[in-house]
């Protein structure tokens, strides 16, 4: 118990123990000679700090109005953190406006292009049209060796052709998500360097 | 209920002030100026040096017053200012050194010599003994002894866990017991 108590006798001095701690503390010092002399040692340190005297300090009342004169202007800032404007909110809200309209538009016809593929287009709304879904070369190669091809070669292009438009629809995404996320960038860091750098918190 | 009568709460203050208002943070200053320079004395051991950290402690204060939750103590908060200041001061100090008694000799008045000459020479002697302590444990007694601050408020004043504030305390005290047995002149006072 004296090894465990010992320690904390800074403690019991400075009103800091509490409950079980302090009922143990103040009957082990009842019959523990060393506590107690310890104890009176600290106490008189602490009291010998305390009585200590102070010099004759500046007036508070002079201190206070010689400090006030040397006060600097300091920034008002009646709003801790600034928030942008509504203008500025636009910008960040459009482009995600943006974003959606464009993944919605390139899903749709996505899946129209399936649809056209399989055939199921033409039985569903034969009227619809879906335009051109080859590229550039597989027109060329077509209409000059459009005869000769055997079959095999002629769907082997198919399919390339058709994996060059998925293809390049990928390409475009990335392409257009990729410059949206630019501009959402540009436009976070026009804020940041147009709003007042908050006040560095050196204490 | 004549409302202009009732004198400004601290809350008050502390709201003006950080708003601008110089005179409602002079009045802070003057509360709180006697405990702020207390501290930083038993810290650096000197009246002038002491003043002087009281002043950056105000100034650092005024500028950094929109930073301080009102929730909190606002001495408190000062003491934590008081303790960095005086970190700078004194390594500031270190570059060019002082002969503390000229400077001592210099400062302190001495109103009635024949009563206060031994009291003066004691009080000399603790600020010595006190600045023999490595810093971080004498800041630790100081907001103790001085800032009458309880272990958990000393804690989050020095950022430092309780367990450390225990342990600092329990040197700084045994160690001031052992010094002040090994000093003549302090033994009539210490027994
Ligand atoms: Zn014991």
């Amino acid at each position: 118990m004296h090894n465990q108590l010992f320690p904390l006798l800074n403690a019991y001095l400075d009103g800091e123990l509490r409950g079980p701690r302090l009922r143990d503390m103040e009957r082990h010092l009842t019959d523990c000679e060393t506590c107690q002399r310890e104890l009176d040692e600290l106490r008189r340190v602490s009291d010998l700090l305390r009585a200590a005297p102070l010099p004759a300090f500046t007036p508070a009342d002079r201190f206070a109005s010689n400090l006030t004169l040397l006060l600097p202007r300091r920034p008002q800032r009646s709003q801790p953190r600034r928030v942008p404007s509504p203008t500025w909110w636009l910008v960040p809200a459009g482009l995600l406006g943006l974003w959606f309209f464009l993944q919605t538009v390139s899903a749709l016809t996505n899946f129209v292009y399936a649809a056209d593929a399989s055939g199921l287009l033409g039985q569903v709304a034969p009227g619809l049209n879906v335009g051109p879904t080859q590229t550039a070369w597989f027109t060329a190669t077509s209409n000059l060796f459009g005869v000769q091809m055997s079959a095999s070669l002629q769907s082997t292009l198919s399919l390339l052709n058709q994996f060059n438009v998925l293809g390049a629809g990928l390409v475009q995404g990335v392409f257009w998500q990729a410059g949206i996320l630019a501009l959402c960038i540009i436009w976070f860091l026009a804020w940041k360097i147009s709003g007042e750098t908050a006040p560095v918190n050196n204490l | 209920m004549a409302l202009t009568e009732t004198p400004k709460t601290e809350l008050d203050l502390i709201q003006q002030a950080q708003a601008g208002d110089t005179w409602a943070f002079g009045e802070l200053v003057r509360h709180h100026f006697s405990p702020v320079v207390n501290v930083a004395y038993r810290i650096c051991g000197e009246m002038t040096l002491a003043e002087d950290m009281a002043q950056e402690t105000f100034l650092r204060a005024w500028v950094n017053l929109n930073s301080f939750q009102p929730t909190g103590s606002l001495k408190n908060w000062l003491y934590r200012i008081t303790v960095n200041a005086t970190l700078d001061v004194l390594r500031r100090k270190s570059d060019m050194p002082m002969d503390d008694e000229v400077v001592q000799m210099i400062q302190d008045p001495t109103p009635d010599p024949e009563t206060s000459l031994v009291q003066k020479e004691r009080s000399e002697n603790l600020q010595k003994l006190l600045r023999s302590l490595p810093l971080a444990t004498r800041n630790v007694l100081v907001l103790r002894e001085f800032g009458e601050l309880s272990y958990q408020e000393i804690a989050s004043v020095l950022d430092i866990p309780i367990g450390t504030v225990m342990s600092r305390l329990n040197y700084a005290r045994t160690r001031l017991r052992d010094l002040l047995k090994e000093q003549p002149s302090m033994q009539e006072a210490y027994a």
